[in-house]
């Protein structure tokens, strides 16, 4: 009866009018001031009556009885809306202004959202513009250079590999330093291990389709992340997806195509100059000539370019259809994607299918009713590209740099050019192999790896309105995936040769709900304005793989698992485990007259992985700003320049897991003894573990400059890191399993400056030029470490070690021995050895006197690992990106900068290109010593030489440093919207082509400086060792809005 | 109405969590056993017995490597491969404390004798779960394989008995269970206190072990009273204690041929020696390490990996000038024409060792101590005694010989010197292979002889012995290094 009543009011009120006044129809057509294009589905509102329309495809709009007098309120999302009193006119065009501000104007936060201009935590903002149509695999590797104090590393150009990222720095050793990632609320599980066995890399962020994202949020400072409490030490990422919007159905279609080549490789010998290189090598070593060519069946001499057998041009399309509508109750935004991306690397490939369903519904006055679910499958294809192993004497990153080019990849017969007993290369004529190197060839044509998930993302969500401005909401998530990892390896040659062929399959599967109950609160007493939020969310993720292993293949017909093999292995893989999560959070957003601003923010946290007594942790955050422009002193002055200027400043602290989820268990694990079971201690738990914490201070100012056409943010940091997860060594004599015991026992500090601008420089008729600038300084430094600060060494591929985690260093800091060039009167590599004495190096003389001093006579020691020193910080101390967008009517150009640098790079890479045995070299070599006088940094080439160049022990001479200016993408689009096309129920289209990764300018002499053969290792950062060079991608595109 | 239900479901918040609290923060390991219930029922416990033996039994260890180690710091054996993580620096005597090998056998010794210490806590602190009497058996087990692993470990880290009776550094002897952080700082107990707590061990066993197993494979791979009789044999050898080792010897060997134990498990000489490394669960096999395809010593840790060619790596191939190239082992002797092979396709003709023949699984069994073994110690001992030539000791000596060389044995022995050196030679013969060869020389402060291109070390030489780990020495502030 209660709501009977307004309408029965409305429909008398309507009877009555017509005596009232006179009334008549007014008619008119909105456009955008934008571009002059129609606008469809705005709002049209007599004021101060129920009674409206919205305007149809064509931006025209008809609204009957309309009385003498009256003011109609124009309104749409992304305008500013606009009141006109109707007079006595019965045509009413409008122009809507684009709304700028209005746009930015809500920031999503933890459970919820903030106004931008009151908000008082660190937090960036990019539009899923930006990273949409990017020629990616996830969302992630696009980001990169568009946040201030998120650094992005793609660790090398093989398909779907997961970036490094990092905000404000590194934020553990021993656990993870990447970011938690929360789509549409739901926590997800981001981590990249999602795959086992074989050498695919499956990054399980590239389950989501990028085209899919509004905007993203990166929280910062722990006043924006403490209400993530306890795994928010990394930063979040909140991810927002698109959602429908009222008004009319819109329908959109993009698609491209891009085809993909390595940007850079090096220039390696040739097979006439491998030949005369190498031997005179051998000569230099006191042998007879090694090296000799192999003739073509037309009497030519095998001269292979390895990269050719390795590297294509790869060709990729995507294609996204988006549907999004809704009513004033019923919004919906529906999509489907696909993209099948093939790899510059011949046999890697990323497919991926994906579909999302938004929906919300007002079921009454207080219950909304709504859902975002994904499903994806994706599937990744590659090799072993060295990307798990960087000295794998398979991986395609390393195999075209040693491989002899005197030798082909096939016999004139067409059999593959290998030697089958030991499992390498052929020799051909050569007397001597490069070692256990693997010819590339029967791996890429007969072996197959693949990394298959199957992605449910999504959450359903209910929101009960109690009363005004009281809001409660329950939402359950879900993040399931399976993962199939086939790793099939044939029994010809390579990783399965000596096996006689072998595959391992495994599957996984991975599942993670989430509930979360939480009550927001609004509420306004005169210039008093409070928002509330409080809650608890309870997750749960658990594990499970398994998998099984054969070898010996029957028939090289079968390219299976499933195919008959001659004997059945231990299973592989198996693994299973589990973790859970209570919480509870709280927020008080309160600001006087918007003007003085506070927040608070706390979590409390319960997780599964500490013992009892010890799973409880409490995470605060708070901050305060002062919008000083809001003052009349500064409206009176500096406002007509300065028209926005906030002070803020933060402090809390959030934590982070250092340990696994039985870390602080003592356990006993079973096996065998012969054919009896049998159980045994394996781990010594620690039953004190506790977060690794993260104590983070923040200032910063915020600002708007002539009526916010240049805005910006300038922020100090402080991220104090302690508690750190360390193993600590115990005396092996113990018999501790492992030799260590978890302890909360290390710290480190970063800080730095970020600086974030966007400014719009010109406006001028059809011209228009936008800036967006960022910048961030970040200096790590580590300041305690386990068993009284003992350095810890970090490896590459388990064998080189050129990273050391040392206090008062930058984390994994480039370590490695000194060298002083080479000596102009011997051509032998001077090092420096821990006493400062100059050594030289000679491998042609006799084993006992191959080291001498350079600068007195006598044998020296030969020089080892303790010889190494610091050279550099290996993680970048200063990184940002620069857009601009020139616009020109319908014609844009967007040209995207990405800089980085503070840096030094251990270029192993290089080391493998100089090594004297008989693998291949760079073109460099060539400029060797060759008699007294030479000034020259290649030392005079012995076979099997490989001390001088850095092999054996990392040398100074491969550190460089990492400076480097990328044009990450430049695009270029056109944009066609006339009423030829409206015709054809086309709102417009839009076409563009772009090139990632179009140039760079770099004084390193590697592939590219933004690499990270450990990938997402903490402590190991900064190495170049055989890692697969970055790829450049040109794209077309074409976008329809029906 | 929705009021309510929400109001409802807020305030049942806190309920549906504490629910769940326990399910979600307390979750078990599915894969692990909680510390807490590896004693819980006594079927877990004999498993925990079987994880001590499979602790000892680890590649790294009792496995394979420790007898590769021992062997190729003599001079049996040349490197073929030149492969740093395949016993090289242990054969070119190139070790130091940085060095894997030493590091690694160390660090999965003390973690058996960790995992034995807590499993004798567990024990007493679980009184109920097996009755006495078992509970007595299964300390037995653990003391004799504590004993087990530090005799292996004083022979290699520390100076031979013999040289100054046990006065050099020995090992830190950790007697407790080890499991939280601290108790880093230990001394390094002289060789003498060491072997005195392995004879205290031993002795143990012998009192508290079965007599007899319950199979023919139990009997092999799991310790009885004569097992630990056996193992005192050799290490009363060792610290040339020589009359307790025939007091030890003769509770498991009879006065006369043929000899056998007479009490608990009847051990003897199989017919054919061959037979000893196909079938091996006989009664000469006293103890060994049990293999399966699902239980495998580990990649580059089976000895077949290290003998064998194309089956195994073949690291290593006999030395000509080793004893394979003495008269003493005969042309026509079973040991030779079972064991020794030169025409392996693509091998160049290197001599090899075939006594452990199997893989690329290597499943043969690792002998440990074998009656061979204890016949040739008993031999020793007594030859040694014995003023001028002893009889028993021949006859013991010839018993292991004429098995396998019916025609060499030796009708009469010059000498008291001439019989010590015949069953020196035989012991390099039967047990070659089988980790032996260093311990031999050491026990009598002899240097371990050239090779190829390697130089003899001398006694006095630092490399003479195994070097401390380096992880001992940088967290054990008292322990100090092999000189």
């Amino acid at each position: 009866m209660k709501k009977l009543l307004p309408s029965l009011w409305v429909w008398f009120a309507l009877l009555c009018l017509p005596a009232l006044a006179q009334d008549r129809t007014v008619t008119g057509k909105i456009t955008s001031s934008d571009d002059g294009s129609p606008l469809p589905g705005v709002s049209v509102q007599i004021k101060g009556t129920t009674r409206g329309a919205n305007s149809n495809s064509d931006g025209t709009y008809r609204l009957g009885n309309v009385p003498e007098n009256a003011r109609l309120v124009f309104s749409f999302i992304g305008f500013a809306s606009q009141e006109i009193e109707t007079g006595n006119r019965s045509t009413i065009n409008v122009t809507l202004q684009v709304d700028a501000t209005s746009l930015s104007e809500v920031v999503v936060v933890g459970y919820g959202t903030q106004s931008k201009k009151t908000i008082t935590g660190a937090v960036s903002s990019v539009n899923g513009e930006t990273i949409a149509n990017k020629p990616v695999q996830s969302f992630d590797q696009a980001l990169q250079g568009r946040a201030a104090g998120v650094n992005i590393i793609t660790p090398n150009g093989v398909l779907n590999n997961a970036p490094v990222i990092r905000v404000r720095g590194v934020s553990s050793i021993n656990g993870s330093s990447s970011p938690l990632i929360v789509i549409d609320g739901l926590p997800i599980n981001s981590n990249d291990n999602v795959s086992a066995g074989g050498f695919t890399v499956n990054n399980p962020l590239g389950d989501i389709n990028p085209s899919d994202i509004e905007s993203l949020e990166i929280l910062k400072d722990a006043s924006a992340t403490a209400i993530y409490g306890s795994r928010a030490a990394a930063g979040v990422i909140l991810i927002t997806t698109k959602k429908g919007k009222e008004g009319r159905v819109q329908v959109t279609y993009d698609g491209w195509v891009g085809v993909t080549k390595p940007f850079k490789l090096f220039k390696i010998l040739d097979a006439q100059q491998y030949m005369d290189y190498k031997n005179l090598a051998a000569r230099n070593a006191g042998l007879p000539d090694q090296f000799f060519p192999t003739l073509n069946a037309d009497g030519s001499v095998v001269n292979t370019d390895w990269y050719d057998v390795i590297y294509r041009t790869g060709t990729a399309h995507n294609h996204n259809l988006g549907v999004n509508g809704g009513t004033k109750d019923t919004k919906y935004a529906f999509s489907v994607g696909y993209t099948d991306q093939e790899g510059m690397l011949k046999q890697n490939s990323f497919n991926r299918m994906t579909g999302r369903m938004n929906i919300s519904h007002q079921l009454n006055k207080a219950i909304r009713l709504g859902a975002n679910i994904a499903l994806a499958n994706s599937k990744n294809q590659a090799p072993n590209t060295g990307t798990t192993g960087a000295f794998s004497t398979g991986g395609l990153g390393r195999l075209p740099l040693v491989l002899a080019p005197n030798l082909a990849p096939r016999n004139p017969d067409g059999s593959y050019n290998i030697n089958r007993a030991g499992n390498n290369m052929g020799l051909g004529k050569n007397l001597v192999g490069a070692g256990g190197y693997y010819n590339p060839l029967p791996d890429l044509e007969l072996s197959r790896f693949t990394s298959e998930n199957n992605h449910v993302l999504g959450n359903i969500f209910a929101d009960f309105t109690l009363f005004k401005g009281l809001t409660f909401r329950t939402s359950y998530g879900m993040d399931n995936t399976t993962v199939e990892d086939i790793d099939f390896r044939n029994s010809v040659h390579g990783e399965g040769g000596t096996a006689g062929g072998q595959a391992f399959n495994i599957f996984t599967n991975i599942k993670q709900w989430n509930w979360q109950n939480y009550l927001t609160y609004d509420l306004q007493v005169g210039k008093n304005n409070f928002s509330v939020v409080g809650g608890n969310e309870v997750q749960k993720y658990t594990i499970n793989r398994w998998g099984g292993a054969r070898q010996g293949l029957s028939d090289p017909f079968f390219t299976s698992y499933q195919g008959n093999f001659t004997s059945n292995q231990p299973p592989s893989g198996n693994f299973q485990s589990q973790n859970g999560l209570i919480s509870y959070f709280a927020r008080l957003d309160y600001n006087f007259d918007q003007k003085y601003l506070l927040t608070f923010n706390f979590r409390r946290d319960g997780y599964s992985a500490y013992a009892a007594g010890r799973k409880y942790g409490n995470f605060p955050g708070g901050s305060i700003g002062w919008r000083v422009s809001e003052e009349d002193f500064w409206k009176n002055s500096l406002g007509k320049v300065v028209n926005e200027f906030k002070i803020r400043a933060s402090l809390g602290r959030v934590g982070n897991a250092g340990i696994s989820d039985f870390g602080s268990l003592s356990l006993f694990n079973s096996g065998l003894y012969g054919t009896v079971p049998t159980f045994f201690f394996a781990q010594a738990g620690n039953p004190s573990l506790r977060w690794e914490s993260s104590t983070s201070t923040d200032i910063g100012i915020a600002f708007g400059l002539f009526g916010d056409r240049i805005t910006g943010e300038l922020t100090y940091y402080k991220k104090d890191v302690t508690d750190l997860v360390l193993p600590e060594p115990q005396a092996p004599s113990r018999g501790i399993p492992n030799n260590f015991i978890l302890t909360n026992i290390g710290s480190m500090a970063n800080t730095g400056i970020e600086l974030a601008l966007t400014s719009s420089n010109i406006t001028k008729g059809k011209f228009n030029w936008t800036t967006s600038f960022n910048i961030s300084t970040l200096k790590n430094e580590v300041t305690a470490l386990a068993n009284n600060n003992a350095d810890i060494l970090a490896q590459t591929g388990g064998l080189e070690s050129s990273n050391i985690v040392r206090v008062n260093e930058s984390i994994g800091s480039i370590y490695v021995i000194r060298t002083d060039g080479v000596n102009p009167a011997n051509g032998r590599r001077i090092f420096i050895n821990a006493n400062n004495d100059r050594v030289q190096y000679d491998h042609s003389a006799p084993a006992a006197s191959r080291w001498t001093y350079v600068d007195k006579d006598g044998n020296a020691p030969a020089i080892s690992g303790t010889d190494r020193v610091v050279v550099g910080a290996a993680i970048p101390k200063w990184f940002g990106g620069l857009d601009n967008t020139f616009k020109y009517g319908n014609l844009e150009l967007g040209v995207f900068l990405q800089f980085s640098g503070g840096n030094v790079i251990y270029n192993g890479t290089k080391a493998g290109l100089r090594d004297q045995r008989p693998w291949n070299n760079d073109i460099g070599v060539l400029n060797h010593w060759k008699q007294a006088g030479d000034v020259t940094d290649v030392p005079r080439p012995v076979l099997n030489d490989n001390i001088s160049n850095g092999s054996a022990n990392p040398i100074s001479e491969n550190v460089e440093k990492g400076d480097f200016l990328r044009g990450r993408n430049i695009m270029l689009a056109y944009t066609i919207k006339n009423d030829l096309l409206r015709k054809a129920n086309l709102a417009s289209i839009r076409v563009y082509a772009q090139v990632q990764n179009a140039f760079i300018i770099t004084n390193y002499t590697g592939s590219d400086p933004e690499i990270s053969t450990n990938r997402n290792s903490n402590t190991a950062p900064g190495v170049d060792r055989n890692s697969v060079p970055q790829a450049r991608t040109f794209t077309a595109g074409l976008s329809l809005n029906f | 109405m929705f009021l309510k239900a929400a109001l409802l479901s807020v305030c049942l918040l806190p309920v549906v969590t504490s629910c769940s609290e326990e399910e979600l923060l307390e979750p078990k390991p599915l894969t692990s056993l909680a510390d807490v219930e590896a004693f819980s029922n006594p079927d877990r416990v004999l498993a925990q017995v079987n994880g001590l033996y499979s602790s000892v039994k680890n590649g790294q260890f009792l496995g394979g490597r420790y007898f590769i180690y021992v062997d190729v710091r003599g001079e049996e054996f040349l490197n073929v491969s030149n492969n740093g993580v395949t016993a090289l620096q242990t054969w070119n005597h190139t070790n130091n404390s940085g060095s894997n090998e030493p590091t690694n056998l160390w660090n999965q010794a003390y973690l058996a004798i960790n995992r034995i210490n807590l499993f004798l806590e567990g024990l007493d602190a679980n009184p109920t779960v097996v009755d006495a009497a078992l509970a007595s058996q299964y300390k037995g087990e653990a003391r004799f394989l504590r004993a087990l692993t530090y005799l292996s470990m004083v022979q290699l880290y520390a100076q031979p008995y013999t040289k100054d009776n046990g006065a050099s550094l020995g090992l830190p002897l950790r007697l407790k269970g080890e499991v939280g952080t601290g108790n880093n700082d230990l001394v390094r107990s002289s060789v003498a206190d060491v072997y005195k707590q392995v004879l205290e061990d031993l002795n143990f066993a012998e009192q508290n072990l079965a007599a007899t197993n319950t199979s023919a494979a139990l009997n092999t791979t799991r310790a009885h009273k004569n097992t630990a009789i056996a193992l005192k044999t050799r290490a009363y050898l060792a610290m040339g204690r020589y009359a307790d080792v025939v007091t030890e010897a003769a509770k498991i060997v009879s006065a006369t041929a043929p000899y056998r134990a007479a009490t608990g498990v009847a051990h003897q000489l199989q017919a054919s020696v061959s037979t000893v490394f196909t079938n091996y669960t006989t009664t000469e096999s006293i103890l060994s390490m049990p293999m399966s395809s699902n239980d495998l010593p580990g990649t580059q840790n089976g000895l077949a990996s290290y003998y064998m060619p194309i089956v195994g790596i073949g690291d290593y191939s006999l030395n000509p000038n080793g004893i394979i190239g003495n008269a003493a082992f005969t042309a026509t002797d079973a040991r030779r024409t079972s064991f020794v092979k030169n025409d392996f396709t693509g091998d160049a003709g290197r001599i090899r060792l075939t006594k452990f023949p199997t893989g690329p699984q290597h499943t043969d069994y690792v002998p440990v101590i074998r009656y061979a073994e204890v016949l040739l110690n008993l031999a020793e001992a007594k030859a040694r005694l014995a003023a001028g030539v002893d009889a028993d000791a021949l006859a013991l000596l010839n018993a292991v010989r004429g098995r396998s060389a019916p025609t060499a044995v030796y009708a009469t022995m010059a000498s008291k010197t001439a019989l010590v050196d015949a069953i020196l030679l035989e012991r390099r013969i039967e047990l070659l292979g089988e980790g032996f060869r260093s311990n031999d020389l050491l026990r009598q402060n002899l240097p371990l002889p050239a090779k190829a291109n390697i130089q003899a070390v001398t006694v006095a030489a630092s490399v003479y012995i195994w070097p401390i780990p380096q992880g001992e020495l940088n967290v054990n502030k008292l322990a100090v290094p092999n000189p």
